[in-house]
């Protein structure tokens, strides 16, 4: 089937193909950024732990380490900006009013906000 | 007689059924449906990570009873996900970029063989030991 961008561009030259959304620069921005923080993050939790998962003592000498928690820290933030993104990308296809889609942006930061903010409570009650 | 809300919620929706389509809309909606699996996973995970505030009681017990091979599936079922969704989150990147557009489904079917590949080693090292 073909593209029907390229069908409106071919019958009217002077229609231009939509430009990428900075969302969609962030959504891969952060993609790229999760093929190598999740793939650090899944070999060091399930591949090089004993036993494929931690116990409680090696969660807290794992995460007591100044660079894998930064590491984890960025992976977190990371991971929920990709998900927002994502979830807000499918969301966009049902073709919703412009109110609509600044309301779902407010909403999907708010969740963001709320995931990291949890995961980094998370973190300081464990390694406090 | 339909709305015109309703309609666009119909056509929306269609990304869904990928029957009788091509490897292109295979591959789009296969990125989307590991999509919403995994923003579901990542606060299940989140959830399950609570149990670490509840102290190395709580935290071991749970952990040794998810060493069981039952359990172990369901990671090869995570890392599944995560390579589908990763290495074809690639392909869109590059075709985003007007890199390999014309071999995209090439392109597919090859990191879908090396996502393959990758899962069934790590199958193995994961029910290996």
């Amino acid at each position: 089937m073909e593209n029907p961008l390229t069908q409106e561009t071919m019958q009217n030259p002077f229609a231009q193909e939509p430009k990428a959304s900075s969302t969609w620069y962030w959504q891969v921005l952060t993609g790229v950024a999760l093929l190598l923080l999740l793939g650090l993050h899944f070999i060091a939790n399930h591949f090089i732990a004993t036993g494929g998962l931690r116990n409680f003592a090696d969660v807290l000498s794992y995460l007591r380490n100044p660079i894998i928690l930064v590491l984890e820290v960025f992976f977190l933030v990371v991971v929920a900006t990709h998900a927002m993104l994502g979830v807000r990308a499918i969301v966009m296809d049902f073709g919703i009013s412009d109110r609509a889609e600044k309301r779902l942006s407010q909403a999907l930061t708010a969740i963001g906000v709320l995931t990291i903010s949890y995961g980094l409570w998370l973190t300081w009650v464990i390694i406090r | 007689m339909a709305t015109l809300e309703q309609t666009k919620v119909r056509r929306a929706g269609r990304w869904f059924d990928v029957r009788r389509r091509k490897l292109g809309m295979w591959a789009f909606a296969l990125n989307r449906i590991v999509c919403i699996g995994l923003v579901v996973y990542l606060y299940l995970h989140l959830v399950v990570l609570s149990t670490l505030s509840r102290g190395p009681g709580a935290w071991d017990a749970f952990i040794s009873l998810v060493r069981q091979p039952y359990f172990l599936v369901l990671d090869v079922i995570l890392l599944a996900g995560i390579l589908i969704h990763g290495l074809n989150g690639l392909r869109v990147t590059l075709t985003g970029f007007d890199v390999c557009v014309k071999k995209q489904k090439a392109l597919f079917s090859v990191l879908m063989l090396v996502a393959v590949v990758a899962l069934s080693s790590a199958a193995l090292k994961i029910f290996g030991g």
